[in-house]
């Protein structure tokens, strides 16, 4: 599950600012388990018996995610004794800000919580969640694959049970390279190629567009390039754009900007659905979560689509990134916490539970299903009978390493589109909108308690 | 009997203000036209119905519709009636449950708000007492200060109430307008002569019956425009609905359909429902243009009101 508006995130950037800060002063005082992840008090073996407890307990469940009830349901019949009520508390960054504010207001807030990864190390480094660690249940481990299970770690744990992944792939419009006679780019080169072939037959068309006002689309971008930007390690933080996948991503996009090879424009929006209608656009980069979002909104283009893994840098050497996805996590002053992990590893490990959720929609975290051959084999009109999840899965594969989000990436997240998106828009060399871009959230991290540090 | 006479006072008045005022332009304009000004007012009026216009034609396509035809014209399918049957069905029906927190909301914040703000401009204006300058200082000082920000301040004093998500959280706030006291006194001071009071109190009437049945009636344009001043305020309230409700069936119509079309701009197991988003919208604009249509004459007079000094 991904968002990507810009507009709903600096509405509640202000407030989130506010509560952010109170959160942190009041971070200390409540940990009051000395192991500091919270709900230490919890076992494996307590989470078990929470399953044939006598009574009924009732779990509040936070997630925006589409179509979830139903699986919400399957869990509720099966558990009379542990019923989960679904609660969409508003999309992303409105959420965050209502969590935020429960937690620091100390009522109102759920057992658990749908969180995106880009979120989790704020809530995780203000002790708000379970360490999933501290309760026994680090050997899940296996159940994911390895780049869900990174992303919900944070400092010394893991603070969520991975839900849904994005790995990044290319949808391309088969038609359009067909009638211009090039093959789908498998290497950044080929792109640069193929783009400039796009634009020499029709000026007015593009290889694809680029969002000035998506931090987590960039991300995902300088991700693939092998570019790390943030580091994390306790309080310690430190960003740096000046590495070398960084500046490897930023010329080329200084490039494909300068000769108008790409569109750079807002997604999501009445103009963007209109390019991948029309073909003005032929390409879009994003998370294996995007076939339910071009069914819907542009079905007439049915059967012209393929999808395909992203371009690489080297050719032969596969490289890939997240974009999107989220976990559930138990929050660590609920008072149900047995029986929200027991809800919680359920709806990310149960196979039936993972069926009902890619039946919903979501690309899946875990690594059992990712080997079904029923799932690899399924073939989609829309995408002209392709079996796509053997490229999403062979894309989830590829992703690298060692990514981190920063402990105030909302907030980083929402000030993008006002630095770096700005060389975007106006065609300036990109390596200066992310220094503008670090110097903000630099001052901003430091204001907030962090040790910021730019090397 | 005394409502009766009301009813049937107060709208002669702005009726007869409302014909002499269309009479005037219309002969100066016989006299002098100006094509600058026909232009800027066609441009205004193109500004203003353009986007509703938009609205009107764009629901009635259905989502993939909506990308590829021609946004100020129709699509080849016209799905309003299936857009409106799935509106007040999709997710249970839950779009029924918004327009009437809405309505409520609106009502009961809007009137409230209008009662106290009558009530308040009303005594500032009408009655000294030590320290009525600086509660008139205190409420303009209130009216510079947006909604917006004291939003936070004022969810974490309703969650120490326990009034979190729970309608109240929404109709509290909405009570409180020192924009429409401010209004009242301004009015108060204006429409409300000394020398009627004073006769009202000579005849042996008790300040409240002065009020009620002398002043109030004066008043009705004024209390008509603050009404309309704060049940647009409040139907169309989005920040504090949003960080005071977690619970999906207390949203009213602006929180929910924005749930909707993030809905739409997110992904992964998303049902884009675009088609609705604009439905609903034009949905709910629909009370607010009858109650305009209706108050329509007060809501002119009272601005008005103010503007000449007599």
């Amino acid at each position: 599950m991904r968002i990507t508006r810009a507009r709903g995130a600096a509405v509640t950037a202000a407030a989130l600012t506010l509560t952010l800060t109170l959160a942190a002063c009041s971070g200390g005082s409540d940990g009051g388990s000395s192991d500091g992840g919270g709900g230490g008090d919890v076992t494996a073996a307590d989470i078990d018996a929470a399953l044939d407890a006598e009574g009924t307990t009732t779990l509040q469940y936070w997630s925006w995610v589409p179509n979830l009830q139903p699986t919400v349901d399957l869990w509720n019949e099966a558990h009379p004794n542990i019923q989960v009520e679904l609660t969409n508390a508003g999309q992303s960054a409105d959420q965050y800000t209502k969590l935020q504010n429960a937690i620091k207001a100390g009522s109102g807030a759920p057992d658990l919580a749908q969180i995106e990864y880009f979120a989790l190390p704020q809530f995780a480094l203000g002790e708000s969640l379970v360490s999933l660690d501290d309760v026994g249940l680090s050997d899940l481990e296996s159940d994911f694959t390895a780049s869900a299970w990174e992303q919900v770690a944070a400092g010394d744990g893991h603070y969520a049970f991975p839900q849904d992944t994005g790995p990044m792939v290319m949808f391309y419009r088969a038609d359009i390279l067909e009638r211009l006679g090039v093959e789908a780019p498998t290497t950044w080169d080929e792109f640069l190629t193929v783009a400039r072939a796009i634009k020499a037959d029709n000026p007015e068309n593009f290889i694809a567009s680029i969002d000035p006002g998506d931090a987590g689309g960039v991300d995902s971008l300088i991700w693939q390039a092998e570019g790390r930007p943030f580091s994390v390690e306790g309080t310690d933080v430190n960003i740096s754009f000046g590495d070398e996948g960084t500046q490897k991503f930023a010329e080329l996009w200084d490039t494909l900007i300068s000769e108008q090879l790409v569109d750079v424009a807002g997604g999501w929006n009445d103009a963007f659905w209109r390019s991948l209608d029309s073909g003005r656009y032929a390409m879009w980069m994003t998370g294996a979560w995007a076939p339910g979002s071009l069914e819907t909104n542009i079905p007439s283009t049915a059967g012209s689509w393929k999808a395909a893994t992203m371009p690489v840098w080297e050719a032969g050497t596969p490289a890939n990134a997240e974009n999107g996805g989220s976990g559930t996590a138990v929050l660590a002053k609920s008072e149900n916490k047995a029986a929200a992990l027991a809800f919680a590893r359920w709806l990310s490990t149960d196979s039936e539970a993972v069926q009902a959720q890619v039946d919903a929609g979501l690309f899946p975290s875990t690594s059992s299903i990712m080997a079904d051959t029923d799932f690899l084999g399924a073939t989609s009109d829309f995408f002209g009978g392709q079996a796509v999840n053997e490229v999403f899965v062979q894309a989830s594969k590829d992703v690298s390493s060692g990514w981190q989000y920063l402990p105030f990436q909302v907030y980083a997240n929402s000030v993008f589109g006002d630095t770096a998106g700005q060389a975007f828009s106006n065609a300036t060399p990109i390596a200066d909108g992310l220094t503008a871009w670090q110097d903000q959230i630099t001052t901003y991290g430091n204001g907030q308690g962090f040790k910021v540090t730019n090397d | 009997m005394t409502q009766t006479s009301t009813v049937q006072a107060s709208p002669e008045a702005p009726v007869k203000k409302a014909r002499t005022g269309r009479r005037r332009p219309a002969s100066s304009s016989r006299a002098r036209t100006s094509p600058t000004l026909s232009i800027l007012m066609t441009l205004m009026l193109l500004y203003a119905v353009v986007p509703l216009l938009w609205l009107v034609i764009n629901s009635t396509k259905t989502n993939g519709g909506l990308f590829n035809s021609f946004g100020l014209w129709f699509a080849d399918d016209f799905a309003l009636g299936e857009n409106l049957t799935k509106l007040f069905s999709y997710q249970g029906g839950i779009y029924s449950n918004w327009l009437l927190n809405t309505v409520l909301y609106a009502g009961v914040g809007g009137i409230g708000a209008t009662i106290l703000a009558t009530l308040g401009g009303y005594g500032l204006a009408k009655f000294s007492f030590p320290g009525r300058k600086w509660v008139l200082a205190g409420v303009i000082g209130a009216m510079t200060v947006p909604l917006t920000a004291l939003a936070v301040p004022t969810f974490l004093m309703f969650s120490r109430l326990g009034l979190v998500n729970t309608a109240w959280a929404v109709i509290i706030p909405a009570l409180a307008s020192p924009f429409g006291l401010y209004l009242m006194y301004v009015y108060s001071q204006d429409s409300v002569p000394e020398s009627l009071l004073e006769a009202a109190r000579l005849d042996g009437a008790s300040e409240l019956r002065t009020f009620l049945s002398v002043s109030l009636r004066l008043l009705t344009p004024g209390f008509i425009t603050v009404l309309l001043f704060t049940v647009v305020a409040t139907w169309n309230n989005y920040f504090l609905p949003l960080i005071m409700l977690t619970d999906p069936k207390l949203y009213p119509l602006t929180v929910g359909l924005n749930q909707w079309s993030a809905q739409a701009g997110s992904s992964g197991a998303s049902e884009p429902v675009y088609n609705l988003v604009l439905t609903g919208s034009l949905v709910a604009i629909v009370p607010l243009i009858i109650v305009f249509l209706f108050l329509q004459r007060y809501w002119q007079s009272g601005l008005a009101a103010g503007a000449v000094k007599q």
